[in-house]
Order: structure tokens, then C-alpha cells, then sequence
């Protein structure tokens, strides 16, 4: 590949390394152009050496445009079936005024879009910041013209809305025409993490981190009853599993094999968490395919027996379903449906409906809505806010996993959590119960492991499921913010408990931007079998590298943390939860206090570190 | 586990914790001993009651009354349930039931608090021990009616610090810059002959003379005329309070108020007008011209501009708290939380409240013009702003002496009418004149406490012991009206003052996040999407809402202190160690001094 051996070149790409590294963190949107003075007044060593060195712009007129341009070209050289990014590209750039909200100053300079980026270059006497947007995270984009200039609104995956003032009518809609063509871009082989390569960071780095075997080890220091098994090595099995899962030991892979084909896409029950305490186990998987004949499968029985015959002995077992009674029994019209009490002894069913897919999706758009619309009278927030009905989803999620959890922990049971497909509620359930009962998950390491192995490998459709945030015009196909819900229920988790998770809101809210739109390929396709197609592990860089650098996760840390090995059981009454203000207010409130007041408290510990590194001091013991 | 998953998730038998955090502080409390008792508490009686605990169900206790508190031990061997409350929370005790009254536990009390919360205790209906008991409550809650002594009086507490002695307004005008060039100190309340809420020393226009403050105090409400609060000590515009001018129906003038108020305007000479914020909403200011009241017109008072800040006055602020216990106790109102929230206006009317004093800190600080503020009659919302501008402009305020001192100016000193809003010792629980004005002032300093974490020197647990001793009645510092009717008690020498308590031991309430800036001046947010329910006070006796154990956070935050100060002490040595190597030895501490400008004074 051209394009990686290309942009690692030499040092001559450092500076551009530089940029985007810094330019994908939670806060930093202006980003300081950090080049060496000898290197302003040549093309980059990299640009001559390429092998298509059809440098358009041979002669620099400044020293700023030139490397402007050269990243310019970094961004279009891929061709994706025929087709270049230049080809999408109206205009190379115009003079334009950016509007970044009621708290920064605006930024005028030149406006350069590239295959992946947004560029705004100050003029010659501004400042020497440049500005830089992902143009994969621009969810909606709105132009008006009036006179001989333009403006361009454009929303953003992470709620940001941005405004841009353009000189010149034509060019204010070749920009606008190139963005809207460039962040609507399907394929995900051309996108941006495929050409980023932040320096500092080695390709194929913390790849290996966290698949299900990593946590296998854990699971079989606890316990001999469960097995790692590669029945799904090539995919056939199962198109959403990854190629490795853990099952009971007295199951073997024929049989499991005949599982998948009585669950949805083939996604028969496997363990999500080994509780070692009580011996029990949280599993999850999809809807049966009972269908109107109710057809039953004994290889599935058979398995579920054999669940409960690994945990201690007499353990009941609970089959967790997130969608109503009526609703499971309504999907064997179309072939799914529940499990049978008589089929599955020892097996409880409980029904704990759950809202996915459309619904959530519409009550994140009027949430956002709401947090937007800064003209509505001061008595109208509070129900507004409850119209929205996403603190509902809130609560909701978070008591059917406590339930869960508390069936683990408190009834010493089997538990199953299954919806319909299983990669939506059902991973927000056994996720979050996790969280609750397993102190290790709330570590920074086991928080990521979690995020990893429960969502991504799991496979949560992160593809379809987060094409666009709350401003997309389109009509909501496969959107759905679970994931999202997921990250505000820890962040709940987080609040009730200040000192019981290692990491703070930073970390939730750089998952949150990275899920819609991310320099790295962590979040990319919808399933492992497509990320092995796209080859996504070799050829882009895994976010769990870039937030594990040091200088990136220390201030991804709580201050505060404290292990606690007890289980966290939050409040879900609705005077426990809150906005999650961080997150739908953080564009719009002034960030002034809250963030300085973190930044102060980080540095308070940064520095008790750096002594408790010289001249080790007891820790207290709690 | 197919029971509500809404039920109790708190795993660490947090109820017990959370009823026995309620126990006072500063008490020794003696196991072997059935009640912690106070140096000068006497017990009055003990009963066997059950109580009916509206989050566990019934529990067999067995209750002490001393002249100062409540106390119930459970006496059921799974339940370590105590319950401590003083008597000057209660507002109302009722009984329940007749002596027909059938069913379970229908015969008993109902008792009313203050503090947000009611107790029921179901009795035996043979032996008379519920009139008993009724009677030992409402004898030694109510005091006033049954001409007892307050317990704030034979409280014989001693601690090692003298809260009396944090607030001495000498002092706290010098740290101002007063008196200077153009205001000075008058003694001329000082046998509150000119108004007898006022305090003793007030802060007033050098020229102005005492017979010009007769001549204003006419035609102000209750005399009280405007006088100085604070200065800035740059630009020198200030914050002067008084009370509604008396125009009347016929609008009438008085030459020497108009003089006066041209007068203040001339202190500073960077603005040509006086602004003036009337507290009230516009109709409300109009209406008390029927009562002789009013507001400063145009035609009148030709150097001002008046601005209305529409806060409403304390009926509707009772009525609004009433409501807000109504969504949160026994049972949180679940179901439309948000929508009943807003329905009870409260935060409504914090909002406009913490709106009314950035408006004045922005007047003073960034307008650069002296603002006169008052309402009717200057004691209750004109105390809410301010103290809250101060507090939003000084960061003297946000330490925890600072803020004892602020409490004790714009609100002790210059007659809040502490003892008629909380109702100490009376037992008219419905008087019309109370109202929870102090406790928003609190929810409103807690709101920016949530905004600015390290701006503050105190925590929330400071917040509550305040309120929980505005009602308690242990310390005299809320006792009575004003400062002649507490001169007139004598109740400095006559009881312990709060600040003794809370200043005897610090640390407990001291915010570890602390960072101490001079002259920033800090402006919350007051819209209705930053502020939010105090859920920790407002419903901290639901134990479904206690979060992760107090014990741990706590002790956290000390852990964090005692760093602070490791590296406090560190950097000091570090200071001397380079100022030693300097050969300077003056190393000059920076503190609230800075704050005085030198300027020699009147004394």
C-alpha cells in the first residue's frame, strides 16, 4: 500500500502527525501547527518522494498554503472503484469566518477541504493556530446565500454547530457540495482511519488487547466449567460473533453449530460474565427461532442445562428478555419468539421491555433539540426535558441491569439476557451489570477490555447504528444511540459513585465522539467479520493506543478513584439521574468552570503522583 | 428477583448509615449511655412508641425527650435505627386517631418538621401516653407559648473557638477600605434609635450628616435607610440596601431621600446615574403604593435608573417550598418527576433570585456604577441579593470564616427576621410570616458551589449544618429578629454561637478542591438547564437516594486535605528556603490583607 509507506515517510510528515494527533482529543478543536522552522520553506519531503508526485502546486506563494496543500493531497490520493476524493472536491479552498459558538472568537482565514478534513488556515497575520474537523463527523449541513457571500451551518456527530461565513456565492456551494458529498462517504476502506498515522503510535498496537481470549484466561483461573471454543473461526456460524467465544465445556462445536441455527443470526447463548463469587454466570445471545410451529431445539436445551449444571449446584437460571411478553410472543408471527418453560427447566423467563432502534433514536434527536433551543421560556425546560424521555431510557436500562446483576449476585442465578437480534439492549444489559458487580471492569484497562469484548466484538452494528447523530435530516434507517445510552448510564453510574470508577468523563465522552465518527478504526464496521475483511486490525490504528497513551489517559483518569470491591448498586428513582450536561450542554453551556475546575484537580494529583513516585508513601487502606 | 426493579439497591445496608448520620455533631455519645445529652440537656421522659417509618415500615423504639431533642432507639434486634432530632424542628405535632380508631398503629402523633420531613408514632391507647407525650412536646418544643427558656440559652456547650467573635463589623468595614474619602462610620443607631432593625454601625455617605439620616429614615420604610454593604475595592462603586421609599397613593417626595440618594450617586464619579434594583416584580411595587410604599420614580429622582427584578415575595416562596415537600416526602413523586418539579416553581424561583444578584455584580463590577438595592422592607429579598452579589464579587466570602461573616452582616446584624420566618419556639405553625427565605439564600450558594467546585472554602455538609441549626435552636446565632432585640437578651453571653461549633473543627467542613483566588469575580449560570434539585438536602431522608457511602467520600476528601496542606507547607519551605537565599526575610503573605488599600481612618 502506497498510502501507509507514504505517509510514515521520514520526518518530513511529522508535522502532520502532530496535528491530527492533537486534533482528534475531546476539547482541542484549534490546534497549534507545530512544524520545524527549516521545513516551512520547501514541499515536504514527503510529497517529492511519493510515487505519484504530481505536486499541483510546485511553486508555494506561502509557506502556510504549501503545507496546507500537501495535506490537501494526502487526503484525496486513494481511489475508491475508479473514483478520486478530488473528484468530489468542488473548490480547493476560500476565505471564510468560522463561528464556534457564543464562547470562542471567531476564526477568519482560508478554507481548504480535503479527502477526510475541513481546513482553516489563518491569514498571514492571524494567529498561528489552525483548524482542523473530521469531515466523517459533520452529521448535517445547511447553506444559505444572500448577496456575494454564503454561510454554511454544519452539525456535528459530537452536537458541536459550527458556522462558517464564505466569500463568494459559487464557492460557498462548491464547499458545501464537496463536504456533503466527502462526510457522507459509505465506504469504509477510504475513510480517514486508514491514512492516519499519528506519530507515536505503531500499527497493530493494542489490536491484541482485548479479544475474548484475554478474558478466557480470567475465566478459566475461575472456574473449569466453560471452554474457549474457534467454532466460529471463519464466520460461518455466526456473521455478528467474533471467530473465538466462550461456552460451557460439555457443549461441543456440532452442537453448537445446531444452536446457531435456532437463534437469530446465529448468535447461540455464550458467556458474557463469570461471576466467581456466587459461581454464576451472566449470558447472552438472540431470540430463539420458535417461530409459530414453536419449534424447539435440544441442542440449545441441552446447552442451557449445561449452564446451570456448571454453576453451583441447584442454581436457578433467569432468562432476562428486553422486550415486553407480548412482543416475544408476537415475533414467532415472523419466526423468533421466546424460550418455552416447559422446553427449558430450571429456566425462569422474565420480560423487561426495553426501547431500541427508532424510538431511541427519535428521543436523542428531541433531546438534542431541546438542549439546542435556547429561546424556549425558562419554565417550559423541565418538561421538555421529560418529553424527551431519554432520563426514561436511562432509568429503564439501568434497572433492568440491576436486575439482572442482582439475580447473579443476590439469587446466585444463571442469567440470560436476550432481546430479538442481541446486539442492542441486550449488550446494554450485560454490559452495564458488569459494571455493577465486577470491580475490574471499572478499572481504565477493564473499562476498555469491556467496551472491546461486550460491544465491539460482540458485535454491536456501530456501522449502522451510529451514521449519524442527533442533526442528520435523513430519516433514521439503522440509527440508534444505544451505545450512547450505554455511556450515559455510566456516567450515571459515575456520579452516584464518584470514587468507584478509574476513569472520568472524559473517557466516556471521547468514546462517545469516536463511536460517530473517529481517526482510528477501533469503531469501525458493524461486526468482526467485516473488520477482518477491511483488514481494519493492520491497517489503521486502534483507539484503544491513542487514549492509552500516557499523556492522554492520565487525564482520561478520576482524580477520585478508590477500588471498591463491592458491587455499585445506583438509584434509578428519577431524582437520581440527571442531565448528562457534560455531554447534550457541552457545546452549549460556557465550559468555563466545571472543566478548569477538573483541570485543577488533575494537576493537584498529577503532582502527588510524581512525589509518591520518588518517596513511596502508604496508601491508605479502604 | 421478579419483584419492581425499582426497589432498594443499596447493598451496603445504607439506611442504618444514613439514619445514623443524622445524629448531631459535637456530642459525646456514651454507648452505655441510652442519649447523648448536651452539657445543660435534661431528660425529660422516655416512652415505648413504634415508629412508623414511611420507607421501612413500622419499628418498635423506644423514645427519649430531653428539653433539647427527640430520641429513638429501635428496639427490634434487626434495626439499628436512630432517630435524633431536635425540638426546634418540629413546626406542628397532631394526633392521629381517636380513641375509636381501629386498624394497625392508627393511634398517635403526627409530627411536622421543618427540615422536610414528618414523624408518625403510633401508641398504646390505654394509659395516657400519648396526652402525656404530646403535651412534654409541645411544652418544650414550643417554648415561647409556655414562657420556657430557649435551649439555646441553657445550652453549656464549650468549645475552644469563640463564634461571637468572627464577626466584628470595625473589622470587616476596614478590610473593606472603610471608612474613606467618601463614606464614613456613624454611630447614630446605636441604641437603635433610628431604626431599630438595623445594626448598631452603619456605613453612610461622608456627607451626609446624622441629622440628614433622620430626615431620609422618615421616608423609608421602618427607617431603614440606605447604607453601605459593600465596596469594590478598585472602582469603588458600592452596594447600598434600604427599604421601599414611602410615596403612597400620592406620590409623595421627599426632598432629603432624593438628596441623599444624589449624594450616594456622587461617590463615584465613573457613571453619571445611581442604578437601583427594586426586588420586586413591578405590579407588586405599584401595589404597596396603597400601603404607603412604593418605588423611586423618574420624575423624583432624576439621577437613577430602576430596574424591576421580579422575584416574588415570601408567601409565594412558602407556598412553592410546600409543594416541593409535597413531590419529595415520604413517597418522590416518580412518575412525572421533572413535570412536578416544575410545577412547584422552586427552581423557578431560584433562578431568578441568583439572576437578580449577577445582575447587581455585573452593575458593580463591569458596569462600574453603585446600585441601590431594596424590596419592601429590605430584610428578606434585599438580604437573598445582596449577599449573593457580595458573594459573587468577593472572594473573601467563599472561605469559611468569610462566609460566617457575610451570614452575619446582610442577614443577622441587618434583621432578617430570623426568629418570625423559621418560627423559633412558637406554635403557630401557620403564621403567615414564615418563610423559607434563608434556605434559598443557601440553595442558591450551594447552586454556585455545584457551578465553580474549587471557588469555595466550604462543603456541603457546612450548607446543611447551617440549616440544620437555623431550626435546631442549640446556638443562638438565629435567635430573634434583630441585633437590639439579641442585645436586649444578651445573647452573646447567654448561649454559644454556631460559628464555635463549625469553627472548633474545620476540616469536616472544609472543600478539598479549595483553590483560593483574590478579586475573581464569579458569575453562575442561572439558567433553569444549570441548576439543579439539592437532592441531598431536600430529600436526604429518603435512604433510597444515598448514593455510594458517605464514610468513603468523606474520608477521601480528607485524604485530599491532608495532601493539600503536605504541599502547602512544602511550598513554604521552598519559599522560605528562597527567600532565605535572597537575604529578604520580608516575604509578604499573600491573604484577604491584600484586600486593604491603606487609607487612614476616622477613629
Amino acid at each position: 500500500m502506497d498510502e501507509i509507506e507514504f505517509s510514515s515517510t521520514g520526518s518530513g510528515w511529522g508535522p502532520r502527525s502532530e496535528v491530527l494527533a492533537v486534533g482528534w482529543g475531546n476539547s482541542c478543536e484549534t490546534v497549534r501547527w507545530l512544524l520545524p522552522r527549516g521545513l516551512l520553506n520547501s514541499c515536504p519531503a514527503g510529497v517529492a518522494s511519493c510515487p505519484a508526485s504530481s505536486c499541483p502546486f510546485p511553486s508555494p506563494r506561502s509557506p502556510r498554503l504549501t503545507l496546507l496543500e500537501s495535506v490537501l493531497l494526502l487526503g484525496p490520493r486513494p481511489t475508491t472503484g475508479g473514483m478520486e476524493f478530488s473528484e468530489l472536491i468542488r473548490t480547493g479552498r476560500a476565505q471564510a469566518k468560522l463561528l464556534r459558538g457564543p464562547e470562542a472568537p471567531p476564526l477568519r482565514g482560508t478554507l481548504c477541504v480535503t479527502g477526510h478534513h475541513l481546513l482553516l488556515s489563518p491569514g498571514p497575520q492571524g494567529t498561528s493556530d489552525l483548524w482542523l474537523l473530521l469531515l466523517r463527523s459533520v452529521d448535517s449541513i445547511e447553506k444559505r446565500v444572500s448577496g456575494d457571500s454564503g454561510t454554511i451551518t454544519l452539525r456535528c456527530k459530537d452536537l458541536r454547530v459550527l458556522q462558517l461565513d464564505i466569500e463568494g456565492v459559487e464557492a460557498t456551494l462548491d464547499i458545501a457540495r464537496s463536504i456533503e458529498a466527502l462526510s457522507s462517504l459509505e465506504s469504509v476502506i477510504t475513510s480517514f482511519p486508514f491514512f492516519y498515522r499519528p506519530k507515536g503510535l505503531r500499527l497493530g498496537d493494542a489490536w491484541h488487547f482485548h479479544p475474548p481470549e484475554r478474558y478466557y484466561k480470567r475465566v478459566a483461573r475461575e472456574t473449569n466449567a466453560w471452554r474457549l471454543s474457534e467454532v466460529n473461526e471463519d464466520f460461518s456460524l455466526c456473521l455478528s460473533y467474533p471467530r473465538a467465544v466462550i461456552v460451557p465445556r460439555a457443549v461441543d462445536d456440532d452442537a453448537l453449530a445446531r444452536c446457531a441455527r435456532f437463534r437469530q443470526g446465529g448468535r447461540f447463548p455464550v458467556l458474557s460474565y463469570h461471576h466467581a463469587p456466587s459461581g454464576t454466570v451472566l449470558l447472552r445471545s438472540s431470540q430463539p427461532l420458535t417461530g409459530p410451529q414453536k419449534r424447539r431445539c435440544a441442542e440449545d436445551e441441552e446447552l442451557l442445562r449445561a449452564v446451570l449444571a456448571g454453576a453451583r449446584p441447584g442454581a436457578p437460571g433467569f432468562i432476562l428478555d428486553t422486550r415486553s411478553a407480548q412482543a416475544a410472543k408476537q415475533a414467532r408471527v415472523t419466526g423468533g419468539g421466546t424460550e418455552a418453560k416447559a422446553a427449558y427447566p430450571g429456566w425462569k423467563r422474565l420480560h423487561r421491555p426495553l426501547e431500541r432502534g427508532r424510538p431511541l433514536q427519535e428521543s436523542f434527536v428531541r433531546l438534542v433539540e431541546a438542549c439546542g433551543d435556547l429561546e424556549q421560556s425558562m419554565d417550559g425546560w423541565l418538561s421538555q426535558l421529560e418529553a424527551c424521555h431519554w432520563l426514561a431510557h436511562v432509568k429503564e436500562a439501568l434497572s433492568t441491569a440491576c436486575l439482572a446483576a442482582r439475580g447473579v449476585e443476590r439469587e446466585e442465578a444463571c442469567v440470560l439476557v436476550h432481546g430479538a437480534e442481541g446486539t442492542d439492549s441486550t449488550l446494554l444489559v450485560t454490559s452495564l451489570a458488569q459494571l455493577i458487580l465486577d470491580p475490574l471492569s471499572r478499572t481504565m484497562t477493564g473499562f476498555q477490555e469491556l467496551v472491546e469484548r461486550e460491544w465491539i466484538q460482540a458485535g454491536h452494528p456501530f456501522q449502522l447504528r451510529c451514521a449519524h447523530s442527533a442533526f442528520s435530516h435523513a430519516c433514521p434507517k439503522h440509527e440508534a444511540p444505544t451505545f450512547l445510552l450505554f455511556l450515559d448510564c455510566v456516567w450515571q453510574l459515575g456520579r452516584q459513585f464518584p470514587l468507584s470508577l478509574e476513569f472520568g468523563e472524559g473517557l466516556l465522552l471521547a468514546l462517545f465522539e469516536h463511536a460517530y465518527a473517529s481517526p482510528f478504526g477501533t469503531f469501525l464496521c458493524s461486526s468482526e467479520k467485516e473488520r477482518c475483511l477491511c483488514e481494519v486490525r493492520t491497517r489503521t490504528h486502534s483507539l484503544w493506543s491513542g487514549l492509552n497513551q500516557p499523556k492522554v489517559r492520565r487525564k482520561l483518569r478520576n482524580p477520585l478513584y478508590v477500588p471498591n470491591p463491592l458491587a455499585i448498586w445506583p438509584s434509578v428513582e428519577p431524582q437520581s439521574l440527571r442531565l448528562w450536561q457534560g455531554l447534550f450542554l457541552r457545546w452549549i453551556r460556557p465550559p468555563e468552570p466545571s472543566q478548569v475546575a477538573w483541570e485543577k484537580v488533575w494537576q493537584r494529583l498529577a503532582s502527588k503522583e510524581k512525589t509518591e513516585g520518588c518517596e513511596p508513601t502508604s496508601k491508605p487502606q479502604l | 428477583m421478579a419483584s419492581a426493579p425499582t426497589s432498594k439497591y443499596n447493598s451496603h445496608s445504607l439506611e442504618n448509615e444514613s439514619i445514623k448520620r443524622t445524629s448531631r455533631d459535637g456530642v459525646n455519645r456514651d454507648l452505655s449511655e441510652a442519649v447523648p445529652r448536651l452539657p445543660g440537656e435534661t431528660r425529660i421522659t422516655d416512652k415505648e412508641v413504634i415508629y412508623i417509618c414511611p420507607f421501612n415500615g413500622p419499628i418498635k423504639g423506644r423514645v427519649y425527650i430531653t428539653n433539647y431533642r427527640l430520641y429513638l432507639r429501635s428496639l427490634e434486634t434487626d434495626s439499628a435505627l436512630i432517630l435524633d432530632v431536635p425540638l426546634g424542628v418540629i413546626s406542628r405535632i397532631e394526633k392521629m386517631g381517636g380513641a375509636t380508631s381501629r386498624g394497625e398503629n392508627s393511634y398517635g402523633l403526627d409530627i411536622t418538621c421543618k427540615d422536610m420531613r414528618n414523624l408518625r408514632f403510633a401508641l398504646k391507647q390505654e394509659g395516657h401516653s400519648r396526652r402525656d407525650m404530646f403535651e412534654i412536646l409541645t411544652r418544650y418544643a414550643f417554648p415561647l407559648a409556655h414562657s420556657l427558656p430557649n435551649i439555646g440559652i441553657l445550652n453549656e456547650e464549650k468549645f475552644n473557638v469563640d463564634g461571637w467573635m468572627v464577626y466584628n463589623p470595625v473589622e470587616e468595614y476596614r478590610r473593606q477600605g472603610l471608612p474613606n474619602h467618601h463614606w464614613r462610620i456613624t454611630f447614630i443607631n446605636k441604641c437603635y434609635e433610628l431604626c431599630d432593625t438595623y445594626p448598631a454601625l452603619l456605613v453612610v455617605p461622608y456627607r451626609a450628616s446624622d441629622d440628614d439620616l433622620r430626615r431620609v429614615a422618615t421616608f423609608r420604610s421602618r427607617n431603614r435607610i440606605p447604607v453601605l454593604s459593600w465596596i469594590h475595592p478598585e472602582n469603588k462603586t458600592v452596594i447600598v440596601r434600604c427599604s421601599q421609599p414611602l410615596v403612597g397613593m400620592s406620590g409623595k417626595r421627599n426632598k432629603d431621600d432624593e438628596k441623599y440618594l444624589d449624594v450616594i450617586r456622587e461617590t463615584n464619579r465613573q457613571i453619571s446615574k445611581l442604578t437601583i434594583y427594586d426586588a420586586r416584580p413591578n405590579v407588586n411595587a405599584v401595589a404597596n403604593k396603597a400601603t404607603g410604599g412604593g418605588y423611586e420614580s423618574d420624575d423624583a429622582y432624576h439621577n437613577t435608573e430602576l430596574f424591576f427584578l421580579d422575584i416574588h415575595n415570601i408567601h409565594v416562596m412558602r407556598e412553592s417550598l410546600k409543594k416541593v415537600k409535597d413531590i419529595v416526602y415520604p413517597n418522590v413523586e416518580e412518575s412525572h418527576w421533572l413535570s412536578s418539579l416544575e410545577s412547584t416553581h422552586w427552581l423557578e424561583h431560584i433562578k431568578l433570585v441568583l439572576t437578580g444578584a449577577i445582575q447587581v455584580a455585573d452593575k458593580v463590577s463591569s458596569g462600574k456604577s453603585s446600585v441601590l438595592v431594596h424590596c419592601s422592607d429590605g430584610w428578606d429579598r434585599t438580604a437573598q441579593l445582596t449577599s449573593l452579589a457580595m458573594l459573587m464579587l468577593d472572594s473573601f466570602y467563599r472561605s469559611i470564616e468569610g462566609f460566617e461573616i457575610l451570614v452575619q452582616k446582610e442577614w443577622i446584624s441587618f434583621g432578617h427576621k430570623f426568629a418570625s420566618r423559621i418560627g423559633h419556639g412558637d406554635k403557630n405553625h401557620a403564621d403567615a410570616d414564615r418563610s423559607p427565605i434563608f434556605l434559598q439564600f443557601i440553595d442558591c450558594v450551594w447552586q454556585m458551589s455545584k457551578q465553580f467546585p474549587t471557588a469555595f472554602e466550604f462543603n456541603e455538609r457546612f450548607l446543611i449544618t447551617i440549616l440544620d441549626h437555623l431550626y435546631s435552636c442549640r446556638f443562638g446565632t438565629f435567635l430573634y429578629n434583630c441585633e437590639s432585640a439579641r442585645e436586649k437578651q444578651k445573647v452573646t453571653e447567654r448561649t454559644v454561637s454556631l460559628w464555635s461549633l463549625i469553627n472548633s473543627n474545620k476540616d469536616k467542613y472544609k472543600n478539598p478542591f479549595y483553590t483560593k483566588e483574590i478579586n475573581r469575580v464569579l458569575y453562575p449560570v442561572a439558567s433553569m438547564r444549570h441548576l439543579e434539585l439539592w437532592v441531598n438536602y431536600y430529600i436526604r431522608w429518603n435512604p433510597r437516594i444515598k448514593q455510594q457511602q458517605p464514610n468513603p467520600v468523606e474520608q477521601r476528601y480528607v485524604e485530599l486535605l491532608a495532601l493539600r496542606d503536605e504541599y502547602i507547607q512544602r511550598l513554604e519551605e521552598l519559599q522560605l528556603a528562597s527567600s532565605a537565599k535572597l537575604s529578604d526575610p520580608s516575604t509578604s503573605p499573600s491573604g484577604p490583607s491584600q484586600m486593604m488599600p491603606h487609607v487612614h481612618t476616622h477613629f
